[in-house]
């Protein structure tokens, strides 16, 4: 069980932090920029070859993999781009396209000199499909038939499903009852197979809304509704067993 | 005693070294250029950004049934005005948006992680990001509002969307009281990134 699955509702966290910046340091700029261009690259998607040495995945998936599985107190101590460059960082020395030992040679480096330019090179090719990435996305929506089982106003529950790495299921949700609002039309991939935990292939996403009361008994504010996008294979009748079996 | 809630003394300038290390590794080794991440922020500048969420509020104030499309067909209500290309683009591809009314006030999280519309709305604040506001707003909206200086009465319904799957979500705050006069453009001037997500409402100015 991951902290990170089950952030809704904690408790005893103190106040709110409103700062309205995207970015608090610059430095922070460059790892958004490196993992934009990443998702842009990755070899999942239809766009036009480049000369880019990149040849793997990178998703959301991936980076929000690196983030749950990290430990819950430094989900909480680290910034949201710390986290980033940590979990970036390892990707590229993983998959061997970089080493650690060369990351860490060239960082001492920069440090020393802050100002030390970046090298210069690069076809023009790749920043043209990061642009065609960003204004033609990457929709999980596929046009294949899926029957949706429940329709608006049925009353479902939720599963409880066994994640393991990773899930889209928010854990303050398991084992509620909730009350179908929407059925999205069409089917709708996830980035990634998520195993056991059911999500990956094509299936029908549900919008439920559910009672704070039924979430929190006794333990929540009055006169509000919470409302989850929920992948069918976490979404099950009201009437049956709680737990859905792994496959 | 453990180091775990010490930080480096040199965090930020350490975290500067690193990333301009891996940057200068990933155009060395021709993964990207010397242009690309320069090129995803320029993006962020100019295309994606809530200068065009503003524009879309704007017209739904001026436009009541432009409004009524935008909450049912929010992709295809977008697609009516002359925005940059890639309003259905990457983490835009599904978005759908909620309006604001007399007794019911939208919140937009994400207790997974950040979804957030990036067409619309560019990149997300750290509030949003940040997991006490995530965890906190799922259970307990009222308070985390009133700590954004926006208290909302118990006789206003408020509703919460998690984005937990394809959708995207934003907010169509009410036109603030008093900007009757007021043309388009200056109504676009009234729409915050906060507004549209709903840790604020539209004032005017």
């Amino acid at each position: 069980m991951k902290l990170q699955h089950y952030l809704g509702g904690l408790e005893g966290l103190g106040p709110v932090n409103t700062e309205t910046r995207v970015f608090v340091e610059p430095w922070e700029t460059r790892i958004f920029g490196i993992h934009t261009a990443m998702m842009a690259l990755s070899t999942h998607l239809p766009l036009p070859q480049t000369p880019s040495a990149f040849h793997t995945i990178w998703t959301w998936a991936d980076l929000r993999k690196g983030a749950e599985s990290l430990n819950p107190f430094d989900y909480f101590k680290y910034r949201y781009y710390e986290k980033w460059l940590g979990g970036i960082s390892s990707y590229f020395i993983q998959h061997g396209y970089i080493t650690e030992e060369e990351l860490d040679a060239l960082t001492e480096e920069y440090y020393a000199d802050p100002s030390k330019s970046l090298p210069s090179s690069g076809d023009a090719a790749i920043d043209d499909r990061v642009v065609q990435y960003l204004v033609e996305g990457d929709s999980p929506a596929r046009d294949v038939p899926v029957a949706a089982k429940f329709s608006v106003g049925d009353v479902v529950r939720i599963a409880n499903v066994p994640s393991v790495e990773h899930t889209r299921l928010p854990g303050f949700l398991r084992n509620r009852t909730g009350v179908v609002e929407t059925v999205y039309p069409g089917a709708y991939t996830y980035l990634c197979d998520t195993g056991p935990d059911g999500i990956g292939e094509a299936m029908t996403v549900y919008c439920v809304r559910f009672d704070p009361n039924e979430l929190w008994p006794g333990n929540a504010e009055p006169n509000f509704s919470l409302y989850a996008d929920l992948y069918a294979r976490y979404v099950a009748p009201a009437d049956v067993s709680l737990s859905v079996k792994a496959a | 005693m453990s180091e775990r809630f010490k930080y480096r003394e040199d965090r930020e300038a350490y975290s500067a070294a690193r990333v301009r290390a891996l940057e200068a590794l990933l155009i060395k080794k021709g993964i990207i250029t010397d242009r690309t991440v320069d090129t995803v922020l320029e993006f962020f500048e100019t295309k994606m950004g809530p200068f065009n969420g503003a524009k879309i509020v704007a017209r739904a104030w001026v436009d009541p049934a432009f409004k009524e499309r935008l909450v049912a067909n929010a992709p295809k209500a977008i697609a009516e005005l002359d925005l940059p290309d890639g309003m259905a683009g990457a983490e835009g591809e599904h978005m759908r948006a909620v309006a604001n009314a007399p007794g019911v006030h939208n919140l937009i999280i994400c207790t997974l992680c950040s979804c957030y519309p990036w067409p619309v709305l560019g990149l997300p604040p750290y509030w949003y990001k940040d997991p006490t506001f995530r965890s906190r707003a799922a259970r307990e909206p009222r308070a985390v509002l009133a700590e954004f200086g926006l208290p909302i009465s118990e006789d206003v319904e408020v509703k919460v969307w998690d984005s937990s799957a394809q959708i995207r979500w934003f907010v169509v705050p009410e036109r603030p009281a008093g900007t009757e006069g007021l043309s388009e453009t200056e109504l676009e001037a009234l729409v915050t990134p906060e507004a549209m997500m709903g840790v604020a409402v539209a004032k005017a100015a």
